[in-house]
């Protein structure tokens, strides 16, 4: 740095850092602009996702769809039920298990999507309480689905998958669904706790007990929702003054000394090791966690109810096979194909008669699907029938999430929760 | 010594050289202009970006900001984050301080001792940073972990409590930054060492300096230009760093790095997370150059 020499030009500096346009430059690149623009929408077409839009779209034989790390059958590093949509249906998937989280899934496809460019995958799949999900919606960046291809699924869904088809405007169609509530070390925590109060009470006696070994999500949304259920308030239809409220319980709770941190899906690995006894958990990673050999790891069932979110499968705007991820969608819907999903996903399947075909399976591609599955999950497809987690019995009382109306609930709500697992 | 016969030839060549004049003049300029245009494309022009984000006020929705020259995000953002920033602060200097401690040694045998295996050794001092920074510090995470071997085996030992914990406290996170970042103060120290000429230490004992006077007189001030520069490059990353507090620690130790990439994707708040940025680049800025004008070396670009 001594060596810089002392008699630099401040012209050659400026020159280099700042490149001057002049304004005729500046007027000339406008007026291109502006030709191209007029050249654009000549043609007065059909909007997308409009019966004459899918008339237009046909079959290309490949697909590429975006999803959560392992939430699809997978046997030999393959997944069977793709190989099957390759087979019966002549489409070649490739599947990427790059959604994470909501929020950061939606930043990366944002400028893709306001661009106007295909954002690379043909079925996405998001979280129904995601503002992320909100913004695409509002947005218009998903393309309404074609309703005459959606033969399985008007046969086989459940009444809530419809209405979650029908209310989002034909855009959103169920993967999964789950239960988000409290999973507890029935080693370190009495069995008979059915209540989420437990997590959040901060006697002294209490405190003494699980000190530093309660987990909660970092997720404002999932954190806020769970503390309005252990205020005894129905989160769908709550106030502002009751997130007030359930912000200054979560604060209660984390300064008491109870709250080791706040976790992403990482959390069931904390609780697998021990490192924390009551943990806010998504209620399929408590089932593998069990069947897994984390005997003790249990699913709460509060008196106040858990909270059920589905993740949907959606097609972004510019999405470059349209009628094949179409056709998927549909193929998901297969009472065989989501039996074999059920059973190894084990979240809450969106085809109610994929029970029967967990212990009847249909002879052929399905069978030996399940026969290979059971090799690596070691569990027979009874016991996935039976479990509450992936088929909740009328025992379980679920809650929706509170659906934000504008902006400045968002805003209201991050301003009340975002903050608590930061510590302010 | 040889740094200033080139320093003096350089002044020679430039003063009186006869081909001063012309392109030769313009030379260092031209050869400069890569790394100015690099400046100015990664980190000026960026940095710029991010001061006029933090004037707007975005569309949580859609990204789009419209500049409203909102100064007060940087107060809020300052109001909302001291307290973690000089958190942060800390961390990084205990993290600092731990690693200097810790690698002036190895790069002092290395250096010194290794002998024809010096490279051997650089090579293992660097192995385990072969690996991604964010898997290395999860491996700590299972070592920490109450099923995992520091906790048991403090725990055979009855060191500990049955319920003691590791993971989630500060000492964690200090630990993990220092173990991540012990790479970035070992090889300018290393740098530094090798350099110094062992006539030197042998002078300073033939005037009848022990081995701590020696150390304190001659090692320490000659490779002063190292530690300046080991001092920056592990304080500045870990001054900003998120990966081990969201590993290794819990909300009570909550680093900015963490704070500044909720605002971002969490909140969407895109304006108070560049405001946060800023303050961050901020006090980065004006530490290194007081730390600079306090102690550092003409010659830290030797090092960085």
């Amino acid at each position: 740095m001594s060596e810089f020499p002392q008699n630099i030009d401040p012209a050659i500096l400026r020159g280099l850092l700042s490149p001057r346009i002049s304004r005729r430059h500046v007027l000339q690149a406008g007026a291109v602009a502006g030709a191209a623009s007029v050249l654009l929408p000549s043609v007065a077409e059909a909007a997308t996702g409009d019966a004459g839009w899918w008339a237009g779209k046909s079959k290309t034989g490949v697909l590429n769809f975006a999803n959560w790390p392992y939430y699809i059958d997978s046997y030999n590093g393959r997944h069977p039920s793709l190989d099957n949509l390759k087979t019966t249906k002549g489409i070649t998937t490739t599947y990427s298990e790059v959604i994470e989280d909501n929020p950061t899934f939606y930043q990366q496809i944002r400028p893709s999507l306001q661009n106007g460019d295909s954002i690379g995958y043909d079925i996405i799949v998001m979280t129904d309480n995601a503002i992320g999900l909100r913004y695409l919606l509002n947005g218009n960046y998903l393309i309404p689905l074609d309703d005459a291809a959606l033969v399985n699924f008007k046969k086989n869904a459940s009444a809530s998958a419809k209405a979650v088809y029908a209310n989002s405007g034909k855009r959103l169609i169920p993967w999964q669904s789950g239960m988000t509530s409290l999973a507890y070390n029935s080693t370190k925590v009495s069995t008979n706790t059915k209540s989420l109060k437990m997590a959040f009470d901060t006697s002294s006696s209490n405190v003494a007990k699980l000190r530093n070994r309660v987990g909660m999500l970092s997720d404002p949304i999932e954190l806020g929702n769970i503390a309005l259920l252990a205020l005894g308030k129905n989160p769908a239809t709550s106030k502002p003054a009751d997130w007030q409220l359930a912000a200054t319980k979560l604060r209660q709770q984390r300064d008491s000394g109870l709250v080791k941190a706040y976790y992403g899906n990482d959390i069931i690995n904390e609780l697998k090791q021990g490192n924390l006894w009551v943990g806010q958990v998504y209620s399929g990673d408590v089932f593998q966690a069990r069947i897994g050999g984390n005997k003790n790891l249990k699913l709460m069932n509060p008196t106040e109810g858990v909270l059920l979110w589905t993740d949907n499968m959606c097609i972004p705007k510019g999405a470059a096979h349209p009628r094949d991820a179409m056709m998927a969608i549909d193929y998901f819907y297969d009472t065989s194909v989501a039996a074999v999903l059920a059973y190894y996903i084990n979240y809450i399947t969106p085809v109610p008669g994929a029970k029967a075909k967990l212990t009847a399976p249909t002879k052929g591609w399905q069978a030996t699907t399940m026969t290979n599955l059971k090799k690596d999950i070691g569990v027979a497809a009874s016991l996935i029938t039976a479990a509450p987690e992936v088929f909740p019995t009328s025992a379980y009382k679920l809650k929706n999430y509170y659906a934000f109306k504008t902006q400045g609930e968002i805003d209201t709500w991050n301003e009340k929760f975002a903050g608590i697992p930061t510590g302010s | 010594m040889e740094r200033e016969v080139r320093w003096y030839s350089y002044r020679f060549v430039s003063r009186f050289s006869p081909r001063r004049r012309g392109i030769s003049r313009l030379a260092p300029y031209l050869l400069g202009l890569p790394a100015f245009v690099w400046l100015g494309v990664f980190f000026l022009v960026p940095l710029g970006l991010m001061l006029v984000k933090t004037l707007q006020e975005c569309n949580p929705a859609t990204g789009a900001c419209v500049m409203t020259w909102h100064w007060a995000s940087l107060s809020d953002a300052w109001a909302n984050s001291s307290t973690i920033i000089f958190r942060s602060l800390t961390y990084a200097l205990i993290a600092t301080l731990i690693d200097l401690v810790l690698s002036f040694p190895i790069a002092y045998w290395i250096a010194f001792y290794a002998g024809r295996r010096k490279n051997f050794f650089l090579i293992m001092l660097l192995v385990p940073f072969f690996v991604s920074f964010v898997i290395r510090t999860v491996i700590w995470k299972f070592l920490l972990s109450s099923d995992g071997l520091v906790v048991h085996a403090l725990q055979a030992l009855h060191l500990v409590s049955a319920d003691y914990q590791i993971l989630g406290t500060t000492g964690a996170v200090i630990a993990g930054l220092a173990y991540n970042f012990l790479p970035f103060t070992a090889l300018p120290l290393y740098v530094s060492l090798e350099r110094l000429n062992p006539a030197l230490l042998e002078a300073s004992q033939d005037l009848y300096a022990g081995r701590i006077t020696t150390f304190r007189k001659v090692v320490l001030p000659l490779c002063a230009p190292g530690i300046f520069a080991a001092f920056l490059l592990t304080f500045i990353p870990a001054f900003g760093d998120y990966i081990n507090q969201q590993v290794l620690g819990g909300f009570a130790n909550t680093m900015v790095g963490t704070v500044i990439q909720n605002l971002f994707l969490v909140n969407n708040d895109f304006s108070a997370g560049s405001a946060l940025s800023v303050i961050v680049m901020g006090i980065s800025l004006v530490g290194i150059v007081i730390y600079g004008r306090l102690l550092g070396s003409k010659s830290i670009g030797d090092f960085v």
